[in-house]
Parts: structure tokens; C-alpha cells; sequence
């Protein structure tokens, strides 16, 4: 029989081998639990260089976070992509990160240039810079924000915020001859003498009567092989109709101002109908808006695959479309002559300018391609193309470090064994 | 389309209406031989205004010196190199005279030297074809002024077209009759002058 004492003893012998083994499993558990926190990662954007390192090196991560201040490089976001290739989970967070996008095209134009498109969201300031510096920036409000550029570096950016877009040249292009067809008159003289001053070389047949007219240059045969594009003034082009428009469905380029699309051949291309015109006064056309003050006949009547270019108020003034491989542009306006005559002080210039592009908005060209550094024109649209949708930032476990509590654990157990140990031995139990 | 307009230039210092009869033979020549579209009547332009900028061709004359006011040379100079078209006839016919020394003094004013036309050059034929350069006015041959016959025209170049043509021959003579009298005559003399307007209207 045991004496209420060795019972006592008993119980708390049994209490201390409970309490080391519930110690050894507590260490147990923290131990398998701290081996998988190890292998959860997260960084930011600043750390993320030697984090990559480490994680392709010394222990690749079951789950990798990243925290993107700024758009990963595209030699990171494809670090990241093996990563994930190989196994590791990786998600990412960026709220600084907005969607843009950049591209940029080459003229066909004589005088070079290219034209850059870039969008983000509404309000946000887009700043565009090449190798030298800042070249512009501007506010979106609705539309993609457009900038011409008459000398462009190999590659460009926008910033839009932390987000940089960079797109560059992949190719330059060639043009032919333009050949301009017309009665003798002011349109088509400052026409003419608009696209030759901006580098274009320049065919022309100047009708002057029935019997007679002026041949500069070789105007037959009407192909691509010849001409970058078909300028018609007005429907003196009859009698070259037919053949324009063979020639604008194998590829060629078509301008029409409004009279000419009173040829049949040349109606059936057009993106639109004239309207009735709406007459011009004397006034000098102003240099803010300087084709208000130009006569219109608008484009009405637009087929379905016509694309505006130019309004005028609510009216169509400049238009296009595709036929086949070729372009057809169709200007609604008249006497553009009296803006350079008449104009402001950058009139001549920009009279030129506006010529030139609805040429070469059509105009058949010579792709020559260029070697270029990788572009980056939409970082955003192409991290979550790399990476998939961001994810909110992962939470910071909770509780202490678990590798911390292990020697406690652990002396924990030692101790209450002794304790017990200690316990049968003094009550003279082996 | 715009039509052709024939504009005479106004100016302050001179008889700028000295050949009252030359647009509407030059107009009548135009119609004649050309289908150009031609208003029936012309406009007489002050130099100085801003309405000269409508009117891409310009003809003027006189006898008298010529000195451009402010106005005047600051529109010239900016009409000529936007790519509009002046002809400036010496109605003396005398390259001694006060018109020809003043008139060419200003346009080295505004303009520098004058570059002498070639007998090849697309003015000559643009239409009419004159092989041996600016026709002879009856004035040369008969005698007149400084009694020369003046074979080329001189002109000021603006990216290779001409925006001014300077002419020593006396057209404002020999073009100012009325154009029903072409009937009598053998050749008739305004195809240059034909010539002169499908040039502004083609290069």
C-alpha cells in the first residue's frame, strides 16, 4: 500500500514525464514548421537583385514574394519567370505600377521621323525621353497621346509614375516617287511645291486645255515599283483612273482631294462621300487652327472600314481606309493653299508638314530593317502576361521566430526528466 | 478650286495702273488657249495689304521710281518666298531710267542679286515654247527707251521656283491693247504672258 506521500510523488513524476514529452513535441512541431517557413520568401524591389541570387543558388523558395516599386526590368521579370519555371510559387504586389503602353513608327517620309503613340491611364503625365534627355510630355485626357518626332533615337521611353515603356525603331523606311495629277491652279501648285521642299520627288501631269498638258518626269507605267502614291487634285486624273486604281489595289498609295472622286474608278475607293461645301471667308487662316479657315466639303456617306483622321467640329475632314494591300485618304478640303499663302507666321511649315502626312499616311514604302535593344512597350501588360494577376502582399507570420524557442523547449525537457529522474530516486525507485 | 484671279499690285510710290488694259488682254489669252479656270475680270491689290496673300500672281508696272513702304517690302519679301509669283515689268523700257533703277535697287534691297533666266528654262516652255527666251516686244525692235534689245529675264529663285520675274522688255506696252485686236495681228504677242500665268499656277 503506498503512503499518501509516494502517491503524491507518483503524480508528479507522471506530471514531469507529461510535461517533457509534451515539450519534445512542441520541439518536434516548431522544427518541421520552421523548415517550411524557410522556404516562403519575400522582397521588394531594392532587394530583389541579391534575392534572385540567393534563390537560384542557396535555397530555391516553395513560395516567392515581390513587392515591385517600379517595373522589373525585363531581364528580372525573366528571372523571375525561370524561377517559377522551376518550381518556386512566385506572386507579386506593386500599387505604384500602372498599365502603359508605348509604340513607335517609322514615317514614310522622305524626311525621316517617326510618330509615337503612348497611352496610360486618364490624367496620368506621360514624359517621353531618349538617350539625350526629355523630349516632351503631356497629359492623358481621353485619347492615346501622340508625338511626332522628326529626328528619333534607336529606342524611347515614357514614364508614366514608376512605369517605363521603351519601344524602338525596328525597322526604317524608303519611298519612291509621288506622282500628283491636276489642272493647273493653286492647289496644286503649293501642293507640289509643299512636297518637293519636304524631301518628296515629285512626277506631275499639269493639265493646262483639253489638248495640252505638262509632263514632269516619267509618269508611265502607274505601279509600285514607281510610286510611293497617287496624289489627285481634281478630275483631270481621268484619263489615268482605271490604272490608279489597279494600282491602289496592288499596294499603292491614293490622295484624293474632292473633285477627283467625281471619277467613278476613284469614288469606288474612296472612304467617303463629299458633302456639300462649306465655303471659306478671306480671312488669314489663324495660326491656332488655321484649317477652320479652309472651304470643306466633309466626308460624308462613310463605308464601314473607313477610319477618321481629321474632324472638323463634328464633321469629317480627313479620312482612310485599306483596298487590299493599298490606302486611300480622302481630304475634304480645297484651297489648304490659302493657309500658306495666308497663314501665320508658321504656316509655310506647318502647311508642309500636313501635306506630307496625309502622303504618307498611304504611301507605299521599303521596309529596311534596324537592329534594335529589346523594347519593353507595355511592362505592366507583360509582367502579368510573365507572372500572372499581382496579389496582395503577403501577411508577416505571426508569433515569434520558432527557431527561437527550440533550446527552451528543449532544456524544457531535460529538465523535467531529471526532475522525475531526481523524484524516483529519492524515493529509492529505479 | 480657286480660280485664277489676275492681280495688279498697288503700290505708294509709283503709277501702278500705267497698263489699265493688260489684265483683261492677258485674262482674254488665258481663256483663249488654256481651260484654266480665269475670273473674267481682274483686281487691283494694295501692295501693302494683307488681301495680296489671296493673290498668288501679281502684275506690276509703272513708270515712275519705285520705293516700297515698310508695309509694302515686309509683305513682298513674305508673299515671294511663301511661294506666290510677282512680275515686275519696266514700262519705260529703259535700263536708265528712274523705274529700272529704283525698282531693281529695291529688290536687291529685299531679295540679294537676281538670277539671269536661261532660254531653257520651264518658263519659256510651259506652254507656248519660245526657243530664243523672252519674245521681243515691238518697243525693242523699234526703238524705245534705252533702243536695246533685252534677250533674258532676270528672276529671284525661291527653292528652285521663281518668285519674282524682273523684265527690262516693256510687256506693259506691248500687252495694253484690247484683246478684240489680236484678230489683225499675225502672231499674237500675250502667249508669253500666257506663258508667265501657267508657270505661276504649275511650278
Amino acid at each position: 500500500m503506498h503512503s499518501p506521500t509516494d502517491r503524491a510523488r507518483r503524480w508528479l513524476e507522471t506530471a514531469f514525464r507529461l510535461l517533457a514529452l509534451a515539450a519534445l513535441l512542441s520541439a518536434i512541431g516548431l522544427a518541421l514548421r520552421g523548415r517550411a517557413a524557410d522556404r516562403a520568401e519575400s522582397s521588394d524591389s531594392n532587394g530583389l537583385p541579391a534575392a534572385l541570387r540567393r534563390w537560384s543558388t542557396v535555397t530555391t523558395p516553395i513560395e516567392a514574394s515581390v513587392a515591385f516599386l517600379a517595373t522589373p526590368t525585363g531581364r528580372t521579370r525573366d528571372w523571375l519567370t525561370a524561377l517559377a519555371g522551376a518550381g518556386s510559387r512566385i506572386s507579386w504586389s506593386g500599387s505604384e505600377l500602372v498599365a502603359s503602353a508605348l509604340s513607335i513608327e517609322p514615317r514614310a517620309d522622305p524626311a525621316g521621323g517617326a510618330d509615337l503613340v503612348a497611352t496610360a491611364p486618364l490624367g496620368a503625365s506621360i514624359v517621353f525621353i531618349d538617350a539625350i534627355g526629355t523630349l516632351d510630355s503631356a497629359r492623358v485626357s481621353g485619347s492615346p497621346v501622340r508625338l511626332g518626332l522628326d529626328r528619333p533615337r534607336s529606342t524611347i521611353e515614357a514614364r508614366v509614375g514608376a512605369v517605363t515603356a521603351r519601344a524602338g525603331l525596328t525597322d526604317s523606311l524608303s519611298v519612291d516617287r509621288l506622282l500628283v495629277i491636276g489642272r493647273a491652279g493653286w492647289e496644286l501648285k503649293f501642293t507640289m511645291a509643299a512636297l518637293e521642299e519636304r524631301g518628296w520627288q515629285v512626277d506631275a501631269v499639269v493639265q493646262l486645255s483639253p489638248a495640252s498638258r505638262i509632263g514632269q518626269g516619267i509618269t508611265e507605267p502607274i505601279d509600285t515599283a514607281r510610286y510611293a502614291a497617287v496624289v489627285t487634285i481634281d478630275s483631270s486624273a481621268g484619263r489615268y483612273a482605271a490604272r490608279i486604281a489597279r494600282y491602289v489595289h496592288s499596294g499603292g498609295g491614293l490622295v484624293a482631294w474632292p473633285e477627283a472622286l467625281l471619277l467613278k474608278p476613284l469614288a469606288r475607293l474612296a472612304p467617303g462621300q463629299s458633302g456639300a461645301p462649306i465655303r471659306s471667308d478671306d480671312l488669314p487662316p489663324p495660326d491656332s487652327l488655321p484649317r477652320t479657315a479652309l472651304t470643306l466639303l466633309p466626308i460624308t456617306a462613310l463605308r464601314q472600314d473607313a477610319v477618321i483622321l481629321e474632324r472638323r467640329g463634328q464633321l469629317v475632314a480627313v479620312a482612310a481606309r485599306r483596298i487590299g494591300a493599298g490606302r486611300v485618304l480622302q481630304t475634304g478640303y480645297t484651297n489648304a493653299w490659302r493657309w500658306r499663302m495666308a497663314g501665320g507666321a508658321q504656316s509655310v511649315d506647318r502647311h508642309r508638314a500636313w501635306i506630307s502626312a496625309l502622303v504618307s499616311r498611304v504611301a507605299y514604302s521599303h521596309d529596311h530593317p534596324l537592329a534594335v535593344p529589346p523594347a519593353d512597350a507595355a511592362p505592366l501588360a507583360t509582367l502579368v502576361a510573365a507572372l500572372g494577376r499581382s496579389t496582395p502582399p503577403a501577411a508577416p507570420m505571426p508569433g515569434a521566430d520558432p527557431w527561437a524557442l527550440l533550446p527552451w523547449l528543449f532544456s524544457l525537457t531535460v529538465v523535467m526528466l531529471l526532475l522525475e529522474w531526481l523524484s524516483r530516486r529519492l524515493r529509492g525507485a529505479r | 478650286m480657286s480660280r485664277f484671279i489676275f492681280a495688279t499690285a498697288q503700290y505708294a510710290s509709283g503709277d501702278w495702273e500705267s497698263a489699265p488694259v493688260l489684265p483683261e488682254n492677258l485674262i482674254d489669252s488665258v481663256a483663249r488657249y488654256t481651260s484654266i479656270d480665269v475670273a473674267p475680270a481682274g483686281v487691283h491689290v494694295p501692295l501693302s495689304s494683307e488681301a495680296v496673300f489671296n493673290f498668288p500672281f501679281l502684275w506690276l508696272t509703272g513708270h515712275l521710281p519705285v520705293r516700297f513702304t515698310e508695309a509694302e517690302a515686309r509683305n513682298l519679301q513674305r508673299y515671294v518666298t511663301r511661294g506666290g509669283m510677282i512680275v515686275i515689268d519696266d514700262h519705260n523700257h529703259d535700263v536708265t531710267g528712274v523705274f529700272h533703277n529704283t525698282a531693281t535697287e529695291e529688290i536687291a534691297r529685299l531679295f540679294g542679286p537676281m538670277t539671269r533666266l536661261s532660254k531653257d528654262h520651264a518658263l519659256y516652255r510651259c506652254f507656248f515654247v519660245f526657243d530664243d527666251g523672252p519674245p521681243t516686244t515691238h518697243h525693242e525692235l523699234n526703238g524705245w527707251g534705252d533702243d536695246l534689245v533685252h534677250p533674258y529675264l532676270d528672276a529671284v529663285l525661291v527653292n528652285g521656283r521663281i518668285g519674282l520675274v524682273y523684265s527690262s522688255k516693256d510687256y506693259s506696252s506691248e500687252w495694253n491693247f484690247h484683246p478684240e485686236n489680236k484678230r489683225t495681228m499675225q502672231e499674237d504677242p500675250t502667249r508669253f504672258g500666257v506663258n508667265l500665268i501657267v508657270y505661276a499656277l504649275s511650278y
